[in-house]
């Protein structure tokens, strides 16, 4: 949480030299992050984040309580002054102005005191300066008093009209479901059941404790007599009341972080002497204090090995008491056993000696722990890690004109698929739901570029989560692209030179598929295994897919090693005319496969009906004379004119 | 009869005179338009061997032929030594050739700017013995929260910050979520090493119910994550340097900050210093500093939860974003983080 803190308040508790700059640098280096000054009035203003661990110096004193502490450490004289208290009121169990009964499950400390025949008017100016020097909105002075007690010293206070209150009579237990309660800002609400409420003689719910206190015993400008509040309350009921409700106030967001009992004391004493200086009441002498379980100081026990294992530096017990105690910690040294005695405010943060290594650890400064590279041996690697493998595919399409696109895992509906998994919470329907496929949102990015009029090629890896019954779904690694305005020769050379570059051993099988057009389509199998497939969509773009991990297992890492010929090749080019509806890829497998001397085939030109493929014929020891060459010519265009009717052209 | 073949002789002496000493200049020229002055001096109109040719006619009938001949011979002679020297020249074009007309280029792609980061972070901690692994996306609350001590009730585990999938709860891990951080891969790392040392670098989409300029649903995290005995928050530290030295520049260093997590104690905000103003203070940081993410010290209890024994082994952890990493690195100034996971070709084909 965010709050600002005034420089003038601040030197109400500080005694220190220090300037503003240097409060914001070294309470930065050291505690409450200080984000910005800012310089208004004659006052500087810190812009500070409490982490939420930290709600005992979400307030003017909590911080200069920090500050106190760490200011020495950078050679800066500080001393913390706490508030000066006149009231002397004695805390009592029992008072004859209230009758009260309260659940202490839900309300761990519960402290009150009437205070009769205020003046409600405007608080002075210096009271109002303040509060707007820390954003808040002077009202007047009884309203004003809860919300400088608030800022001063973190405790959130409530007040009621007393005479309101029917018989002077409180009952502070849970809500029951659909009870209803109309809180200060005139709003009604039903509650869920577990809230904490607080009922008077006449069995009607007055506040909507640690939310917001309820109009039908709010102060007007009729009040004479107040009842000032002052408590904690179970963090967890609170939370989940706003939550339900939706009604986050600033002492919810308090009192949801656990706040120190302790502090109660200080809160009332500190309202009464505010109450008397600024309305003019009338205090009654006993405040009521209900508190069965007050305070131990809780014991944290570590030691002077394990604290210098931690930081990775040799530390004095004298230094570390003493960077503890400047933050309230009590330390007892046996041996090399320290015994820390946690302060209360710091009880709901304060659990294991890991604890007490942070606090040692900031005073101390983490700027000045040295910086060094652990030794220790090296982890293997993972097994079968797939980065190297997915980057190669990324490099090599990119390098042959690819685009690489992030889409989005979440899907509409009709994009998902059957079956997919669906999100209780999305952030609007179009990503309800974890896509199966890569396709939809591939389909989505040509879409949106429709405007493109040159061949272009986008292409995507990324999981597709596909759904198991009582497991996590198995998350594939899928590689798809799109080619858009591309001839299909030049689409499928790619995915032909891909697969070629991962020295992958496949074979192109014409299968058709749903969502291809008819016999536009080719599976891509190894050793029978699909791993992949390629075609064009019926939506007219050329689609292709891969699972990475199949990819990957009929990938070689490494080309295979084939010696190279002794003997050179004789190459010929073969020109033949085939049959209309005759598949090339059949062509080029028969002749591949006519002879064991056919190298290599290659189709190099297409005219009409006329396909040109150049062969080389190969014989590992010897150079193939006229005649063979002539034998083997033969056998290929004997079979291919038996097999598919195709005739030479020469 | 003497006084003819006088004048032929001293002609064809002539000639060859000229000739050697048109050769001798030629192959001391050391540019092409001194071989052009050259070429001028002795083949042009007014040329010393153009000159002589004039004298032929002088001569007589019989000694006409061989002297055309002979001074043919010096002529061609010349010109052939004038293109050879020109061709000996380094610098000299040879013939107007345009260097700087523009190239025809391959059709060239392009990575995702994420790839990129992705790739240079993971060279970055690969360098110290750091080994790059991946978890669900789709994963337990166990993973994501209860093992890291976070607790039900917590902030995190709302369904306002993190998203869930409907689907029944697990008796043992709980209810399925997208994570919503690259944390959840820590015990899942302790689980699958068992026996530290850990050196991990997981790198992933995460998700989170957030949209505007500057956050996405779908982001990167990469997580990085050290076990053994005796690691300290020096060592924290001095990772910490190293990939600011190594990825950000060798002038950049790192400073830690208290901060609070629940899977770790104590905890630090990262900064790095300022990269424009050199850590002086300026416009772009707070006083010279940038804030990069959070890490600290492994909290015993996400240790014993990934069965190791935190009496026996520390360790520090941190996890921050890809995409942030990476704009502060690059100094890209990206008005809306939303593109990245657009559609737009005109913004994807400029990296």
């Amino acid at each position: 949480m965010d709050i600002l803190v005034s420089d003038n308040w601040l030197r109400d508790f500080l005694k220190t030299s220090a300037t503003p700059r240097n409060i914001a640098r070294y309470l930065s280096l050291s505690g409450p992050s200080v984000d910005r000054i800012e310089k208004r009035d004659g006052d500087f203003i810190y812009q500070t984040e409490i982490t939420t661990n930290r709600v005992d110096s979400a307030s003017i004193y909590g911080v200069a309580r920090e500050a106190a502490a760490i200011l020495p450490r950078f050679n800066i004289k500080a001393k913390l002054v706490p508030p000066k208290i006149k009231s002397t009121g004695n805390f009592v169990g029992n008072v004859k102005y209230l009758d009260v009964k309260v659940d202490h499950k839900l309300c761990p400390r519960f402290a009150a005191i009437l205070i009769k025949n205020v003046k409600i008017k405007p608080s002075p100016d210096h009271i109002k300066k303040r509060l707007i020097a820390v954003g808040e909105r002077p009202i007047n002075n009884i309203v004003d008093i809860s919300n400088y007690i608030m800022h001063e010293l973190g405790q959130p206070t409530h007040t009621f009209d007393y005479d309101k209150i029917t018989d002077a009579k409180m009952i502070l237990r849970a809500s029951r479901k659909g009870e209803e309660v109309v809180t200060l800002d005139n709003k009604t609400h039903t509650l869920p059941g577990g809230d904490i409420v607080i009922e008077d003689g006449s069995k009607r719910l007055i506040d909507l404790a640690g939310i917001m206190g309820g109009l039908n015993s709010a102060i007007d400008s009729n009040t004479k007599n107040v009842l000032f509040f002052v408590q904690t309350y179970n963090p967890v009921n609170v939370r989940k009341t706003y939550m339900r409700l939706a009604h986050r106030t600033e002492a919810a967001a308090i009192f949801e972080k656990d706040l120190d009992p302790e502090l109660v004391s200080l809160g009332i004493k500190r309202g009464i002497d505010l109450f008397i200086e600024l309305t003019g009441g009338k205090p009654e002498s006993q405040i009521l204090d209900i508190y069965p379980k007050p305070y131990k100081a809780k014991k944290v026990v570590t030691s002077l090995p394990f604290i210098e294992e931690r930081l990775g530096v040799s530390l004095s017990k004298k230094d570390i008491s003493k960077f503890l105690n400047s933050l309230g910690f009590e330390t007892s040294w046996k041996g090399q056993k320290l015994e820390t005695s946690v302060p209360s405010y710091r009880s709901n943060d304060i659990e294991i000696a890991e604890d007490i290594i942070e606090e040692i650890a900031r005073i101390y400064g983490y700027h000045k722990l040295p910086s060094k590279l652990m030794t220790g041996s090296i982890p293997d690697p993972l097994p079968n890690a797939p980065f190297t493998f997915e980057q190669k595919i990324k490099n090599l399409l990119s390098g042959w004109g690819g685009t690489e696109v992030y889409t989005l895992s979440m899907v509409s509906k009709d994009q998902a698929g059957n079956g997919a998994l669906k999100l209780k919470n999305p952030l609007g329907e179009e990503s309800s739901y974890m896509r199966t496929s890569l396709k939809p949102s591939l389909i989505q990015v040509v879409e949106d570029n429709s405007g493109e009029k040159n061949p272009f090629h986008i292409f995507e890896i990324a999981n597709v989560y596909l759904p198991r019954k009582n497991k996590l779904p198995d998350e594939r690694m899928i590689l798809a692209g799109i080619f858009a305005n591309t001839k299909y020769r030049e689409a499928k050379g790619i995915i032909e030179s891909l697969l070629e570059k991962l020295n992958t051993d496949v074979n192109y099988i014409a299968e058709d598929d749903k969502g291809f057009l008819a016999s536009k389509r080719i599976s891509i199998k190894s050793k029978n295994k699909k791993i992949g497939e390629f075609g064009i969509l019926e939506e007219n773009y050329i689609y292709y897919e891969f699972d990475t991990e199949l990819l990957g297992e009929e990938s070689l890492s490494v080309s295979p090693y084939t010696p190279l010929p002794k003997y050179p090749a004789q190459i010929e080019d073969l020109t033949l005319v085939l049959p209309s509806k005759t598949k090339v890829g059949d062509i080029v497998t028969f002749m591949n496969n006519a002879d064991e001397r056919v190298a290599r085939i290659e189709l190099t030109d297409i005219f009409k009906n006329a396909y040109t493929f150049r062969v080389w014929y190969q014989h590992p020891e010897k150079t193939l004379n006229n005649e063979e060459v002539e034998e083997i010519r033969i056998k290929i265009l004997d079979g291919l004119k038996e097999k598919f009717g195709a005739t030479s052209k020469d | 009869m003497q006084k003819r073949s006088q004048k032929t002789n001293s002609l064809t002496s002539l000639i060859l005179d000229v000739k050697n000493e048109a050769l001798a200049q030629i192959m001391d020229a050391k540019k092409a338009d001194e071989l052009e002055n050259l070429r001028i001096a002795y083949l042009g109109r007014n040329g010393k061997l153009t000159k002589l040719i004039k004298e032929i006619k002088d001569l007589p009938a019989e000694d006409k032929k061989q002297a055309g001949r002979l001074i043919n011979e010096a002529k061609n002679t010349v010109l052939e030594t004038i293109s050879s020297q020109k061709n000996t020249f380094k610098e000299a074009a040879r013939e107007w050739f345009d260097a700087t007309i523009p190239g025809e280029k391959p059709n060239v792609g392009h990575l995702h700017l994420v790839t990129q980061a992705i790739e240079e972070i993971s060279d970055t901690f690969k360098k110290i013995g750091f080994v790059r692994v991946r978890y669900p996306e789709v994963e337990w609350d166990w993973f994501a929260f209860e093992s890291l001590n976070i607790p039900k009730g917590h902030p995190a585990r709302d369904d306002w910050e993190t998203f869930f999938i409907d689907t029944p709860p697990n008796s043992k891990y709980g209810r399925v979520c997208l994570t919503p951080h690259t944390s959840s891969g820590q015990v899942r790392e302790m689980e699958r090493v068992k026996n530290p040392p850990i050196r991990m670098i997981n790198i992933a989409k995460c998700y989170r119910r957030q949209l505007d300029v500057s956050h996405t649903q779908m982001f990167h995290q990469f997580e990085g994550l050290v076990v053994d005995k005796g690691i300290s928050i020096i060592h924290l530290k001095g990772t910490l340097d190293y990939f600011a030295r190594n990825f950000f520049g060798k002038d950049r260093k790192t400073r830690l900050r208290p901060h609070h997590f629940q899977f770790t104690e104590p905890s630090f905000e990262v900064d790095i210093s300022c990269g424009v103003c050199k850590g002086k203070g300026c416009k772009l940081c707070k006083e010279g500093w940038l804030e990069l993410g959070g890490s600290g010290m492994v909290h015993p209890t996400v240790l014993k939860n990934g069965g190791i024994d935190p009496n026996k082994y520390t360790g520090f952890a941190f996890g921050w974003g890809v995409e942030r990493t990476f704009m502060m690195k690059s100094g890209l100034e990206m008005g809306d983080i939303r593109l990245l996971y657009g559609t737009d070709l005109k913004f994807l084909t400029q990296f």
